[in-house]
């Protein structure tokens, strides 16, 4: 029997006042003239959570570009749905924040890119560090959760301590340490977000540290990267297992970069109910289960743990979404994994640092 | 980090809520959910900031006749400290 979803992910529009090197919206992204509207928003709300969605996830891009926001809050705390804010900040205002919490806003996530300004305005593009900073003191005048998120790569942890540090002083209830992953215009940027051995080992030494001494105060999130790891995340908590995710223009997808596997269509809530999608549709049903998976994932006592990986990364990196993700070290084709990051950290070691920032959708 | 003392009022933390999933009481949090039955539960519904730590062993303790005050104290301590480092319970 298909279980219940848990989670949807809602980007709620790829418009974005950032332009993040690493940012996990895919390279083709959905121009504003077809983003959904606030009813067809609020119909799918319904629908998640009667499908069991407890908690739905507000992202984007940018959610607060859309000026309806509070409106897509309100309905879906009506809706008893469990409603985190997934945004830069650009755009907040005590007001505006204010309204949102009173519509029924549980959590507010506030990214960072960096503790240092002039570096934290060079990986995102814009202007916004000084701002950002602002805003958490704001934000603490609420009684909302509030996590603070800060992405990590080659190019800010050699001060991953003075940045614990920096987002210590922000006073969040959480600290979410995320490893820039490889998909969209990461994989673009990889070679210039790729770490060294030596900064993932200091930044697990910090981030330990930290969690020591911050314990029940602020609770610290933060995995071994991909690429690093010996074994694969649980992508999603498995393939149409937990969680949905719908792009600005109403395709339901089981994660972020799932566009790029070919073949893969998706349906849209214009045209289906989140019900049928879930169940019966070709995308969320090719993956899910373990019927698909091939050795050695089939015979593995992990693969109730973590469902074969990531199906994206597969495709990505050895040409096949059904293949063992390559980041387990039990995977054939691992060997592909350590020479791609060897060279990608050979290449940054020589070159001066390039990279694409992520333009905006028409 | 300690367990709350007999002056503590513990409460659920910003962000933190209760709901009802099918015939479940769950708590909800920012990274997911925990269902609470039982001993857990009856703690965890006493916790609403304004009754002392005390007072919830002592509700406890009547509630579960017979167990004994200080065994109730020491558990619902380390329960609550447990959720207090995740960030679901503040005192």
């Amino acid at each position: 029997m298909t279980p219940n979803p848990l989670a949807l992910i809602a980007e709620l529009t790829h418009r974005c006042p950032l332009h993040c090197v690493y940012c996990s919206n895919p390279l083709q992204m959905i121009a504003a003239k077809s983003e959904l509207s606030t009813e067809d928003w609020i119909r799918v709300f319904n629908e998640a959570a009667k499908l069991g969605v407890l908690h739905l996830h507000l992202t984007g891009g940018e959610p607060l570009a859309r000026a309806d926001l509070h409106e897509l809050v309100k309905a879906a705390h009506q809706a008893n749905l469990y409603i985190n804010l997934i945004t830069s900040g650009v755009g907040l205002t005590e007001p505006r924040l204010s309204t949102l919490i009173d519509a029924g806003l549980d959590h507010i996530q506030l990214s960072f890119q960096d503790s240092r300004t002039d570096s934290a305005n060079w990986i995102s593009g814009t202007k916004a560090h000084a701002l950002k900073t602002e805003l958490s003191k704001i934000v603490r005048r609420f009684r909302v959760a509030f996590t603070v998120n800060l992405v990590v790569h080659r190019q800010n942890l050699d001060h991953i301590a003075e940045m614990m540090e920096f987002v210590e002083q922000l006073n969040p209830d959480r600290i979410e340490i995320a490893h820039a992953q490889y998909y969209g215009w990461a994989l673009e940027n990889r070679a210039a977000l790729m770490p060294t051995p030596q900064q993932i080992d200091e930044c697990m030494r910090v981030v330990a540290d930290s969690q020591e001494r911050m314990a029940g105060r602020i609770k610290i999130d933060c995995v071994v990267p991909d690429y690093y790891a010996r074994y694969p995340k649980a992508c999603m908590g498995g393939w149409g297992r937990r969680l949905l995710l719908i792009n600005p223009a109403g395709e339901v997808m089981p994660c972020h970069a799932a566009n790029v596997i070919p073949g893969l269509t998706f349906d849209s809530v214009r045209e289906h109910t989140l019900d049928w999608i879930w169940r019966e549709s070709e995308s969320f049903n090719r993956f899910r289960g373990e019927a698909w998976m091939p050795e050695p994932c089939r015979s593995c006592d992990r693969r109730a743990e973590d469902f074969g990986g990531c199906r994206c990364q597969a495709l990505l990196v050895t040409g096949n979404a059904a293949a063992t993700d390559p980041v387990c070290t039990l995977s054939p084709d691992h060997f592909l994994i350590e020479n791609l990051r060897s060279a990608e950290v050979a290449t940054a070691e020589t070159s001066a640092v390039s990279w694409t920032y992520r333009p905006n959708p028409l | 980090m300690p367990a709350p003392s007999d002056s503590s009022q513990p409460r659920l933390a910003a962000g933190c809520r209760w709901a009802t999933q099918g015939e479940d009481q769950v708590v909800l949090y920012p990274e997911g959910m925990i269902r609470l039955e039982g001993p857990g539960r009856a703690i965890l519904e006493l916790c609403d900031g304004q009754k002392t730590f005390a007072d919830i062993v002592h509700q406890l303790a009547n509630q579960f006749a017979g167990a004994d005050a200080t065994v109730i104290s020491k558990e619902a301590g380390t329960f609550l400290d447990d959720l207090r480092i995740k960030r679901i319970v503040d005192y």
